[in-house]
């Protein structure tokens, strides 16, 4: 396949000039706040909403007692549309820390926050559980729970205790996570408005279809009464991948008050108010033959989920698929405890799943003495431990091999604490490797086209900074030889075609393919000139529509795009099993005395197939590297297990990277087509990209210092 | 505090206390303090309305304007809900983003920290004032060239700063660029690229 060109991402003008292209861009006559509840688990005794009604201004102060007609949304992954099951203001029970337990409405902001600062509430208290390890947490083995079994039952390749038991060398590690929040910078908000019984919603959202589907659930009407527009989204990072907690609250307001409402929610209300990355712990036991063949892991998980929904956990997935080791245990537990439902959070399970297996990997080299690249090398596979399936494509090796050429392995001491920096700091070179499922999904697409030249497609996929609007344009303009410009995208809207949640990084693979077989259809219907052929039909637009499953999906479960329901397809497509692969290289600094760790350097060489919008793909590449960083060295949301919930409930205590934490990030695309996951050959790259960071970093910490840290983030007082 | 506290962006009685003490010139303004007895609960203490408005005078985007406000309302605030000015993003409302930088009397601000009332006489400038005659401002390119953004979110306020930053005389080397811009978190992480294109609009903006 012919490479794309290098078009300026296609919304790039509307985003420098400030336009009001986000769901809170817009004058409402009312605005809604929140009053949250302040201790974690319990009931309301007494709600005093006295003084909040008398704020001038204020035009609806509501609680549980108000709001009993609306009904739970269910949770996304069972069967529902919500980021969790439970829904706040229904009934007195108080579940997390900072759930809402008022609503206020009025003219103003101002007025609206001060009503919210005086609601008063009393509670009954019980003893609750915030950590992993808190008494009172419950732990369930995921293959006994009431999940679907077919697909998360634990990941078993070979025999691994026998092959660990019979090793020569072995490594034993085990490797933490603290929960993290996605924290992008647009807020979650949403404008609410109705026109008699018809309702629109306004909001930054990766899954439009689960907003009208379960606001329709919600509410109990039909859901062809609910319009959901999100034509850009401020960044969703799976925050937004669900219906959020004030959706339906904002609506139900607009409803009683007859006039729009609008809320966006304050970011420390989001810290307990929205999914998170929940707190993990991971053990990794790696045993090798007297060659030094790896020949067996056994890797177990304990993640955090809620007490009210238990969030399924694929950690042992990506980390069997990143190299062959022939026997493979992968066993995973869920441990409940009292906060808001955990979820998605950018590379959910594969950023701590290859960050633990592949620091393991870097260790087992170093036991053996062998080089980090060659040793990662002979690891290579092209069938998939797992099901014995052949890897759709694989080129990780290619990777690693280009990675280690542009950032000059060859010139790294072997020696751990041997290099130095002109200024005397320690200087570190590491490598790690990342993979992600190359998911799919089913999607309709409709394209009009009209005499003038212009193209307007309809798909199901969300733009949140990714590009997908300007690989939208780029893919159609090749197939219908017009200029990109001329290509505009109806997206993030229900009143198009059915809109699937955009996430898992299948949402290129998907509607790529989807508005490229639309063009094949016009062309196929019109002949190779179709603007010629429309003239002489005397036509003034020609619309096509066509609807796609995922490679191999049966009808039944594609059919759960038309309700706003998940339907993702792969990475196990039947004859072949899809990944995306990465490598990174990374070079760190670590300054002797006071231990601060920079990262001047970062190179990364990406297998994602066909990249379909090189500048917006780069661009996703340095970001995702960011993230990286971040979660290496920075990310971590603090608990006090006295009071549970989160305390660093804003972004200057919760620390994200900032401009100066960030240096050179050099990337390389292997851009082999992977024809198989998706007609345009694409696997996909929003995750897949902050896999491996995080142990390319911690790798290279180990070659500065000497010292292995495998509890995240790494923080100089660790190295101290 | 309690966690309710936390939604109120202006603590009343800090507020006030700001205001008059940092002695502010609001032309007009007139507050009417109405101090009323604490209610029942023993904990509150006097509860402090703005039950008037406040009229302030400015200069938005070269538009004079006669406002009437209430005195809580935070630059930003006022900019987004009473202007329509919704280039100015709120990423925190606490002064920790950068989402919402703006000129003030040319100088970078962050407009959720700024309280309109502060404005009065002075000239307050938005993203929304950059391009001109259709023609974008040098930095605006820069950032489409650069590929310096992603979901954009962050970018109004970005350039913002940018173009501060580059008059301030903080963009002398990439170094330089990537501390002074640190006040401006991209959470989607197009920092590398927001470099590049302050260095290239620089020699452009200095020429
Ligand atoms: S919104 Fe003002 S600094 Fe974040
Ligand atoms: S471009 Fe998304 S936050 Fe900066």
């Amino acid at each position: 396949m012919a490479n794309f060109p290098n078009i300026e991402r296609v919304d790039a003008r509307a985003k420098v000039t400030g336009a009001p292209i986000y769901g809170a861009d817009r004058t409402t006559p009312l605005h809604a706040l929140l009053a949250v509840s302040t201790v974690t688990k319990g009931r309301l005794a007494a709600i005093d909403t006295a003084r909040a009604r008398a704020v001038p201004g204020i035009r609806l102060v509501a609680t549980h007692e108000d709001l009993a007609d609306l009904t739970s949304p269910g949770f996304l992954l069972s069967g529902g549309y919500g980021f969790q099951s439970f829904a706040p203001m229904l009934s007195d029970a108080i579940v997390h820390r900072g759930q809402p337990i008022a609503l206020l409405v009025a003219d103003t902001l101002e007025a609206a926050a001060e009503a919210a600062s005086l609601v008063e509430a009393a509670y009954v208290e019980v003893p609750f559980s915030s950590k992993i390890n808190s008494t009172g947490a419950t732990i369930i083995p995921q293959a006994q729970s009431p999940l679907p079994q077919q697909i998360f039952r634990d990941t078993i390749a070979g025999d691994a205790a026998g092959a660990f038991g019979a090793a020569a060398t072995t490594v034993d590690v085990t490797f933490h996570n603290p929960p993290q929040h996605q924290n992008p910078i647009e807020l979650v908000a949403t404008v609410a408005e109705w026109d008699g019984d018809d309702l629109t919603i306004h909001e930054g959202t990766q899954n439009s279809g689960a907003l009208k589907f379960g606001i329709a659930r919600m509410f109990g009407i039909e859901p062809d009464r609910v319009t959901v527009i999100s034509p850009q989204v401020g960044g969703g990072f799976g925050q937004k991948n669900s219906l959020q907690m004030q959706t339906a609250l904002v609506a139900w307001a607009a409803r009683r008050l007859g006039a729009p409402v609008k809320m966006v929610v304050p970011r420390s209300q989001l810290f307990g108010n929205a999914s998170f990355r929940p707190e993990s712990r991971h053990r990794v036991r790696l045993g090798a033959d007297a060659e030094g063949r790896l020949t067996a892991a056994l890797y177990d998980v304990d993640a955090q989920s809620s007490r009210h929904d238990l969030f399924p956990l694929d950690y042992t997935n990506p980390a069997a698929r990143l190299y062959g080791i022939p026997n493979f245990q992968g066993f995973q537990r869920i441990v409940q405890t009292d906060v808001q439902t955990p979820g998605y959070m950018r590379a959910p399970f594969e950023h701590m799943a290859t960050f633990a297996l592949d620091t393991a990997v870097d260790e087992m080299a170093a036991a053996l003495g062998r080089d980090p690249v060659e040793y990662r090398m002979a690891l290579d596979t092209d069938r998939d431990p797992v099901t014995g399936l052949p890897f759709s494509s694989r080129f990780l090796n290619a990777c690693l091999s280009r990675g280690a050429e542009m950032f000059g392995w060859t010139g790294r001491n072997p020696e751990p604490r041997s290099m130095r920096a002109a200024d005397g700091q320690l200087v570190g070179m590491g490598v790690g490797c990342g993979c992600y499922k190359a998911a799919t999904a089913p999607a309709a697409a409709s394209l009009r086209l009209d005499a003038d030249g212009r193209v307007s497609v309809a798909v199901g996929v969300h733009e949140m900074g990714q590009g997908i609007r300007t690989a939208l344009a780029n893919a159609v303009a090749a197939r219908l030889g017009v200029h990109p410009s001329a290509v505009s995208a109806v997206i993030g809207d229900t009143r198009g075609v059915p809109q699937h949640t955009t996430a898992g990084s299948w949402g290129t693979a998907t509607a790529v393919p989807a508005v490229v077989e639309a063009a094949d259809k016009l062309l196929e219907e019109l002949g190779p000139d179709p603007l010629a052929a429309m003239a002489r039909r005397g036509l003034e637009s020609y619309e096509t529509r066509i609807e796609r499953r995922a490679p191999g999906q049966p009808e039944e479960p594609a059919r759960a795009l038309h309700v706003g329901r998940p339907a993702p397809w792969g990475p196990v497509y039947g004859e072949f099993v899809g990944f995306s692969y990465i490598a990174h290289f990374a070079e760190v600094l670590v300054e002797p005395s006071t231990c601060r760790i920079r990262v001047p350097r970062i190179v990364s060489v990406v297998d994602c197939g066909q990249v379909v919008s090189p500048r917006t793909a780069e661009s996703q590449v340095k970001g995702g590297v960011v993230w990286g960083i971040g979660a290496a060295l920075r990310e971590a949301t603090e608990v006090d297990e006295r009071y549970g919930g989160f305390l660093n409930t804003d972004i200057a205590e919760y620390v994200i990277p900032v401009n100066a934490d960030i240096g050179r990030n050099e990337v390389a695309f292997i851009n082999e087509p992977d024809p198989r996951i998706s007609a345009s050959g694409v696997k996909g790259l929003g995750e897949v990209v902050m896999t491996g960071v995080a142990a390319a970093i911690a790798n290279a910490t180990w070659h500065a210092t000497g010292r292995r840290l495998r509890d995240l983030p790494i923080r100089p007082e660790h190295l101290l | 505090m309690n966690r309710e506290d936390d939604s109120v962006a202006w603590p009343l009685l800090t507020r006030r206390e700001a205001l008059i003490g940092a002695g502010l010139g609001v032309g007009t303004a007139m507050f009417h303090l109405h101090l009323e007895p604490a209610a029942a609960q023993p904990s509150a203490g006097p509860s402090v309305r703005f039950d008037d408005q406040v009229g302030v005078s400015f200069t938005t985007n070269g538009r004079e304007l006669d406002a009437v406000v209430d005195p809580r309302t935070s630059l930003l605030d006022h900019l987004r809900e009473a202007q329509g000015l919704f280039g100015t993003k709120k990423g925190c409302d606490h002064g920790q983003c950068g989402a919402c930088t703006v000129h003030l009397d040319g100088e970078r601000v962050a407009a959720c920290l700024t309280p309109v009332v502060q404005c009065a006489g002075r000239t307050v400038e938005t993203v929304e004032s950059l391009e001109r005659d259709g023609e974008l401002h040098v930095m605006q390119q820069a950032f489409i060239d650069h590929d310096a953004l992603q979901c954009g979110y962050c970018t109004p306020g970005q350039i913002m700063a940018a173009i501060a930053c580059v008059r301030e005389g903080h963009a002398g080397s990439r170094d330089e660029i990537r501390e002074y811009m640190s006040g401006n978190l991209c959470r989607c992480g197009a920092y590398e690229n927001i470099v590049s294109a302050i260095e290239a609009a620089r020699s452009k903006m200095e020429a």
